[in-house]
């Protein structure tokens, strides 16, 4: 290669990396003018509070994300437009974390040294959390989730709290109802191969084999779409009660068509993402027949998830999809609007009082308290599904 | 600044794996979609025996770079006798099979859940670690580029060796060279060995950094993507692997800051590099700076 | 064990989808001499051209399924005219042209989710009441029974196609040895180019069924392509034939592998025998 062409090429990199420099320091709203790299914690009226968002925006999860930015933005425009955290508004910085590990910790690192956030709401999913929680601590920025569920982040760190309940309670009273008051006592399960669905099998066959039942369970990967043979073989094992365990509703979906196809009409049991489906649920209303399952569910009486419901529907035209997710993103930007006026803009401050001071929080998910363990107390609720729709289960 | 060290960070990483590979499918002309499985392999020995029982950075890289050595003396010794299509095609199964232990054996991995809380290094008590006190991450920047800087020392001495000689040679007519009384498939053994341990630094680099690891990283995508970069910068050439690297890594952030929405951009770097493939082997197979065309 | 009759009928129509795959890959690789990736993205591209003619603008079913294989064939023909031929005239070797074929794929896996969203759909909401056998206590469905009817169809033109037609033959030549061809008039690149579109045609007849029967995603063309491969392998490179065996023999090796050991691994297992295959048997099981 001759030399023009190195020159030129050289001259390339050098732009790009000029390039990108210079818009990374445009981006900063509040730049610190200092040359400190140093944490430097905003305790000056110097502007809006940021607070950092860690949310799926691409990747398999967009269909949560996009709603949950939603309602985050409608939340903060009304603490905002009632002035706000002492006088000061609140700005949302939301960063894409894709539902992935890697990609939440390189939205985190950014939140944590570019922003220079000393709060973040999120992650959504549970991969997202347990990746930002290392980067959390060792910055000491407080972390508040509104849906991670895995059982692996009850008492984590003294800087991750979630208002969202931990699957193992999902897992737990399943395992309950199947086993005392439905009689089931073999339970096949069909899992995919992600963090949430693992979680939920780990939860539901610890307490259902504590209990005296049996389980088996076939696992997938995600990228499965032919069930035909993991049905026949789940049939072939006779159990009382399938257990659809999908990440996402689409899966379940795939997996009810094709067990339609099959012919094989069995008890069925569902996780939380797939029971808050109304589609799915109403498509499959006859294999879905007196099929358990358990919601951390919405309180329609609860008068702040109402306003929440007709706000959303008035301000973006649609339902409030993932109602359960809805209620909890929604009362975030609140819960840590209080711990802002209650200790001030500081990680370390408001970690210790999202785990020691939000009791009986009044919110559009009911009454919140979280324990000092960093999980939200209270949980799920047993349903049962009949004729198409999902109902408490009472027995 | 702190951003701009973290893409540095990766640039090296990157850098190590392009490297690496470079040494395999430059050198000596084996066209590998196996190198995001070694890279699995030294992330998941790191992630594993830190998680576990906090074991020492250094060590469990070394334990992940032996780890690896062994995995490619096995799957090179069966797949390296293969001739051209078919070694690709073999390479890409190890890669897909790899995927598939690290997601199944979750006794070992925890599967999908991933290894959370990986520590970072600790070299003689000077510690790696976030640290509010000063500039966050540039010690690991540092000894991402030592370590860097080390391996393209060794590469380099490779290349210019009489191994490396041998090596060419076998890219260019392997047939010619073997009539010599030259026995190629130990050489090409030998170099898949040494390229799949490298390819373990950098993961044991990146379970480090990125302190949580799962599959999902592991896959036949980050392999071509791996592929890319090499080709980009120029076959057998590795300033070029570097040049490679750095410009990959660097595109979907400047895409970002054009502005494309957040939505496709994921999918344009996916796209973008496909394209940049199709084009370099269109008008120019030389990569940037390279010497070899394929 | 009651349960073998229906791994059977499963195994055959996993087969069928794997031997449509196959038997495309089959031809462009015995005649091109290179591993076409970009034969995966043909079935993506029938399948969404289904999605978007028929789920979004409610073209007629039939109408869109023969634009779908229409458009998979140009997009494979296209890959051809625009890409490969060009390579062919610079002397490249197979492994650029795989490379560049690499490439194609990835950008047809990142296109298809930028303009549809990465999210599965399933084109089964077009075939609404779907038939549902039920013989002998073994159950499939309309879907997967014309699948299984149509990769035989494909089997038996093939088969007469190359040895009774005139295009066939100068394909069989083109394929043996395409200088010799050339110099004995055949229009070699023209011939090409029609395998192309043929292999490209019956893959985006495989994609659309898949997606009729259980769904589509941007990243099913992998699988689908590397299924289509090994099968190539299994059964013998050169042998239409053979792909088909091979592709059945992939079918049953995944399916008993769910039912004996489990279903996370059924991959693994098919990678397995195929990379067994490339060691010890690597001329396939069929001769050309």
């Amino acid at each position: 290669m001759n030399n023009t062409t190195k020159t030129i090429l050289g001259v390339i990199v050098v732009v790009v990396l000029v390039w990108a420099g210079y818009a990374m320091y445009q981006k900063p709203k509040s730049e610190n003018k200092t040359n400190q790299t140093s944490q430097t914690k905003q305790t000056s009226q110097s502007g809006p509070y940021k607070i950092g968002v860690l949310l799926p925006l691409t990747g398999d999860a967009a269909s949560y994300g996009e709603p949950g930015q939603k309602v985050y933005q409608m939340a903060v425009d009304e603490i905002n437009s009632s002035g706000g955290a002492n006088g000061q508004n609140l700005q949302l910085v939301v960063e894409d974390s894709k539902c992935t590990g890697k990609d939440s910790a390189n939205a985190m690192q950014k939140l944590v040294n570019v922003d220079k956030v000393q709060v973040v709401i999120g992650g959504f999913c549970s991969s997202e959390s347990l990746a930002a929680v290392p980067i959390a601590e060792t910055s000491k920025v407080a972390m508040l989730s509104a849906a991670s569920s895995s059982p692996d982040l009850t008492g984590k760190s003294t800087y991750f709290a979630r208002n969202y309940p931990s699957d193992s309670s999902q897992g737990a009273v399943l395992a309950e109802v199947a086993y005392n008051k439905e009689s089931i006592t073999k339970v096949a399960f069909i899992q995919e191969q992600t963090d949430y669905p693992l979680g939920i099998y780990k939860a539901f066959n610890q307490k259902f084999t504590a209990l005296g039942g049996t389980v088996t369970k076939q696992e997938f990967p995600s990228s499965t779409t032919d069930f035909r043979t993991v049905i026949t073989k789940a049939k072939a094992e006779n159990p009382d009660a399938l257990f659809v365990d999908t990440q996402a509703p689409a899966g379940a979906q795939r997996i009810l068509k094709q067990l339609a196809e099959a012919k094989w009409k069995t008890r069925l049991i569902i996780n939380d993402t797939t029971a808050g489906d109304p589609k799915t649920i109403q498509d499959n209303k006859a294999l879905l027949e007196k099929a358990l399952t358990a919601e951390f569910g919405v309180d329609s009486s609860n008068a702040k998830f109402q306003l929440l419901l007709k706000n959303y529907k008035q301000k973006f035209g649609a339902d409030l999809p993932f109602q359960s997710y809805g209620q909890t993103e929604y009362d975030a930007p609140f819960i840590v609007r209080d711990a802002i006026v209650a200790v001030g803009y500081d990680g370390t401050k408001i970690a210790n009082w999202l785990h020691g001071s939000v009791n009986n929080w009044q919110g559009a998910s009911g009454n919140v308290t979280i324990g000092s363990d960093g999980d939200l107390v209270g949980g799920h609720k047993a349903e049962i599904i009949m004729g198409g729709k999902v109902m408490p289960y009472t027995k | 600044m702190e951003y701009l060290i973290h893409l540095a960070i990766f640039c090296a990483i990157y850098a190590i794996l392009g490297i690496s590979l470079n040494l395999i499918m430059g050198y000596t002309g084996m066209i590998s979609i196996a190198h995001a499985g070694f890279y699995g392999i030294g992330a998941y020995a790191t992630a594993i025996l830190s998680y576990n029982y906090g074991m020492n950075f250094f060590l469990s890289m070394l334990i992940g770079i032996i780890t690896s050595m062994i995995a490619a003396l096995l799957i090179g010794m069966v797949i390296t006798r293969l001739r051209g299509d078919y070694f690709i095609l073999a390479s890409l199964g190890f890669n897909f099979i790899a995927f598939s232990i690290m997601l199944n054996w979750q006794g070992l991995t925890r599967g999908a859940l991933g290894i959370p809380g990986i520590a970072r290094p600790k070299l003689f008590g000077l510690s790696f670690m976030l640290d509010q006190n000063r500039t966050v991450n540039l010690d690991f920047l540092i000894l991402s580029l030592v370590i860097l800087g080390l391996i393209y020392v060794a590469c380099r001495f490779i290349g210019s060796s009489s191994l490396g000689r041998v090596l060419k040679s076998i890219r260019e007519d392997e047939t010619a060279i073997q009539v010599f009384g030259y026995n190629t498939l130990n050489y090409k053994l030998l170099i898949f060995i040494i390229g799949a341990g490298m390819a373990a630094v950098a993961g044991s680099l990146f379970a480090s950094y990125i302190s949580y690891i799962d599959p999902s990283t592991f896959t036949v995508n980050e392999s071509v993507f791996i592929i890319a970069i090499i080709i980009l910068g120029g076959l057998a050439n590795l300033k070029g692997s570097i040049l490679g690297a750095i410009f990959l890594v660097l595109l979907p952030e400047a895409l970002r800051f054009i502005g494309f929405p957040n939505e496709i951009a994921g999918q344009m770097r996916l796209g973008i590099y496909g394209l940049l493939l199709v084009i370099l082997m269109l008008y120019r197979p030389q990569g940037l700076m390279g010497e070899y065309k394929l | 064990m009651s349960i073998v009759p229906q791994l059977i009928i499963n195994s055959l129509i996993t087969g069928s989808v794997y031997a449509l795959m196959a038997m495309g890959f089959n031809l462009t690789y015995d005649t091109a001499k290179f591993p076409n990736i970009a034969h995966g993205s043909s079935a993506v591209v029938g399948g969404y051209t289904v999605f978007y003619l028929a789920n979004q603008h409610g073209l007629n079913l039939y109408a869109s399924i023969v634009l779908g294989v229409l458009a998979a064939g140009i997009f494979g023909w296209l890959c051809d005219r625009v890409i490969y031929a060009k390579l062919r005239k610079r002397k490249a070797t197979s492994a650029v042209l795989l490379i560049a074929s690499l490439g194609i794929f990835t950008m047809v896996e990142a296109g298809s989710a930028v303009l549809f969203s990465s999210q599965f759909q399933t084109l089964a909401s077009l075939i609404p009441n779907q038939k549902i056998f039920l013989w002998h206590n073994l159950a499939f469905t309309e879907i997967q029974l014309l699948t299984f009817i149509a990769s035989i169809a494909v089997l038996l033109l093939a088969v007469c196609g190359l040895k009774f037609t005139q295009f066939g033959k100068a394909l069989r030549a083109v394929s043996d040895d395409a200088e010799v061809a050339k110099i004995v008039g055949i229009n070699t690149e023209k011939i090409i180019g029609s395998t192309f579109f043929i292999g490209g045609a019956i893959a985006g007849l495989a994609g659309i069924m898949v997606g009729l029967d259980t769904g589509i995603q941007p990243t099913m063309g992998l699988f689908l392509l590397l299924s289509g491969f090994g099968a190539t392998i299994i059964g013998g490179v050169g042998n239409v034939y053979g792909s088909f065996l091979g592709a059945v023999i992939i079918g049953f090796l995944e399916n008993f592998g769910v039912w004996t050991i489990a279903a996370e691994w059924k991959a693994t297992i098919a990678f397995v025998v195929i990379i067994l295959f490339l060691i010890f048997r690597p001329q396939g099981l069929l001769k050309k």
